[in-house]
């Protein structure tokens, strides 16, 4: 089913589905999720980050299909329940596409399916997601990101105001934040030299209204991936299908995304697999997605570097890579921040677990959690290239020992939240590199995972 | 905790609301004050799972189930306690809501559910709701606190305004304490906008509204 017709179905669906209360939803959720996890015999150990159990994975696979059709997708705006059966949602699944060009020109990137252990390399896409930045940084920090040759493509911070204005969602100031960061986009690709680079957008938007206005060929391109959350835990709304409907009528690359919560409805590891996993099912058949893409966030440091969100992402990430040809994304958020190892140790672990579990986009990093303005630099997007160039292709098992003593270098540090320094402080801002420090610890810690066996070039 | 509230405690434990008020009620009947049932045992072991949750070796669903059963045990001990007695095991009212603009509602759950079973008594708006909606909720529920929740920075002007409404008001910042927390909110920003609290986390959160409340 083409896109187009699968909307009007969704549309359709969200108007004439069983109508729920949406705590009585979020309890279908807990239930349904506790149903399969038993039922298919989800279990993890305690100690590995990455999964080496392929029948497991494949289990999950199955539960999360399961819990799928049982569940549904709310819709928040008119209290009904987007439901699909299993021969839909599989039928949906294998509508989707296996690879997408991003961006134009010589700048344009190709995306492909990967499988777990692909010996392709993720594509990079090299960005600080959304996070705060002063307006007058905006050009350099996405300038520093975009001037990186192992940065493929990217997607902006968030301007803290513009023209010196506070933004307010659902007012006239939205919109032209909306339209202020395709214009400084366009000026940070040009003086980058890659104009055609594709961008993920709008990061301003949070109502559909500032989306609109700058989804046009003269703002957001069809070449760029045009993104949007569902609400956790897979609900969605009217304003979220509203700005779905206007991308895939302007033939954008559909980039939609879910963050299931670590402890939240889904509970431990075994649930947040294949919560995960079913939301990306659902990113992909509901939401029509090019890619389908996640950031499971931990309840109290904000990131998911730690170890049992990496060990549900593993395990998801594999289910749909063993399962589907979906691409999936994962975004990388540490809570450390520029100037510390630990932001680097972090990017490394996450990254090394996401390329061996089958991810096809790698985003971020999102430095400090993408909650402290300015804690983020293009620099850590090269070291997440380097490692994903390096760990395409790893065997699980020896993926496993590198993740563990890397992980092992950040672990207690988590909880200290070494947030780092802003750009200004490990960027020269008129060179627009990184300074002697800031690079000094970069070749340090490359140097180390180089020592320990993983093999960059 | 003594023997006595073995079966209770299992109730809070396991989530099931039936047993926990039956329990209560049998308790009750047979002579046990209701504020030593809130004192020696349901106090304790809410704090137990609001701790095991912040450790998370239990998770939102637990902390959910267990809040239930204690909602279930106060309707049954209401009419058991004598006059005065109510306000002896109430911690404070709280409204709680994610402000206007924003969408995001897990994060407020979790806050919710650990004030909960730390043992306010919460009363949860929902979400995208206005300055004006979550005052006019707070003088509505009788509430002491107003903690708001935001994840996404271009909400945060409501956000402003929430507490400016309260600040500017002599009636109601004379009855409201507003605290706020979220992604984008720091300490710094909760400070410079004047909210009498901010919490970075459910935990912080929690510990916020004992602190303000003076409990």
């Amino acid at each position: 089913m083409k896109n187009a017709t699968r909307l009007m179905d969704v549309i359709q669906r969200g108007l004439t589905g069983p109508l729920m209360e949406e705590d009585v939803f979020n309890r279908q959720v807990t239930l349904g999720l506790r149903r399969v996890v038993k039922e298919y015999q989800i279990h993890l150990l305690p100690d590995p980050i990455i999964n080496q159990d392929d029948d497991l994975a494949d289990r999950v696979w199955q539960a999360a299909l399961d819990f799928l059709v049982v569940c549904g997708v709310y819709n928040q705006s008119t209290g009904r329940v987007i439901l699909h059966s299993r021969d839909e949602l599989l039928r949906g699944l294998s509508d989707a596409p296996e690879q997408v060009w991003l961006g134009s020109g010589r700048d344009a990137v190709l995306e492909h399916y990967r499988l777990v252990e692909d010996r392709r390399v993720p594509v990079n896409m090299g960005s600080p997601i959304g996070s705060p930045i002063p307006e007058e940084l905006f050009i350099p920090l996405m300038q520093s990101y975009i001037q990186e040759p192992l940065v493929d493509v990217t997607c902006p911070a968030s301007l803290m105001t513009v023209q010196g204005q506070e933004i307010r969602v659902g007012s006239p100031l939205e919109i032209l934040a909306a339209w202020e960061e395709v214009d400084l986009m366009r000026i940070a690709l040009a003086r980058a030299g890659r104009p055609g680079m594709a961008w993920t957008g709008l990061m301003l938007s949070m109502s559909d209204a500032g989306q609109l206005s700058a989804v046009n060929p003269l703002g957001l391109r069809d070449s760029d991936m045009h993104t949007f959350g569902i609400v956790s835990e897979l609900k969605t709304n009217f304003e979220i299908l509203n700005k779905l409907t206007h991308s895939i009528r302007m033939g954008g690359i559909v980039d939609p995304y879910a963050n299931p919560i670590y402890g939240g409805l889904g509970g431990g590891t075994a649930g947040q697999a294949v919560l995960i996993c079913a939301a990306m099912i659902a990113v992909s058949v509901v939401f029509m997605a090019a890619c389908c893409g996640s950031s499971p966030t931990h309840p109290f440091n904000f990131n998911d570097t730690g170890k049992e969100v990496m060990q549900a992402s593993s395990l998801a990430f594999q289910a749909i890579a063993r399962n589907s040809h979906l691409m999936t994304n994962l975004t990388i958020t540490p809570v450390g921040g520029p100037g510390t190892k630990t932001l680097l140790y972090e990017t490394a672990a996450f990254t090394i677990m996401s390329t061996v579990s089958g991810i096809s986009r790698l985003l971020g990093p999102r430095s400090a959690t993408g909650a402290v303005a300015g804690h983020f630099s293009g620099l850590e997007a090269r070291f997440s290239g380097q490692i994903l160039r390096a760990s395409a292709g790893l065997e699980r098992g020896r993926a496993e020992e590198l993740a563990q003593r890397i992980y092992a270098c950040y672990a207690p540090q988590l909880d200290q939240k070494p947030y780092g320094l802003p750009f200004q402080e490990v960027y020269d801002l008129p060179a627009i590199q990184p300074t002697k420090e800031w690079q000094k610890l970069y070749d340090e810690t490359l140097e180390e995972l180089i020592h320990w066996g993983l093999p960059v070039a | 905790m003594d023997n006595l509230y073995t079966a209770l405690i299992e109730a809070i434990r396991t989530g099931d609301p039936e047993a926990g008020a039956a329990e209560a009620e049998r308790l009750a009947q047979s002579g046990v004050s209701p504020l030593e049932i809130f004192r020696e045992c349901i106090e304790p072991c809410l704090k137990d799972v609001g701790d095991q949750f912040s450790r998370l070796e239990i998770f939102l669903p637990e902390m959910m189930e267990a809040a239930e059963v204690v909602k279930a045990v106060q309707v049954v001990l209401k009419p058991y306690l004598k006059a005065g007695e109510q306000a002896q095991v109430a911690k404070g009212r709280i409204v709680l809501c994610t402000i206007q603009g924003d969408l995001h509602d897990i994060g407020k759950n979790i806050v919710k559910a650990m004030l909960e079973v730390n043992g306010f008594e919460v009363k949860d708006l929902g979400v995208n709701i206005s300055p004006t909606e979550a005052i006019r909720a707070a003088k509505e529920f009788e509430a002491q606190l107003i903690a708001i929740s935001a994840l996404m920075l271009p909400s945060l002007p409501y956000v402003r305004d929430a507490i400016e409404m309260v600040k500017q008001n002599e009636d109601y910042r004379r009855r409201f304490k507003i605290m706020v927390g979220g992604g984008p909110v720091s300490r710094d920003w909760a400070k410079k906008a004047q909210a009498d609290g901010y919490g970075d986390d459910a935990i912080e959160a929690v510990k916020q509204a004992a602190s303000l409340l003076g409990v």
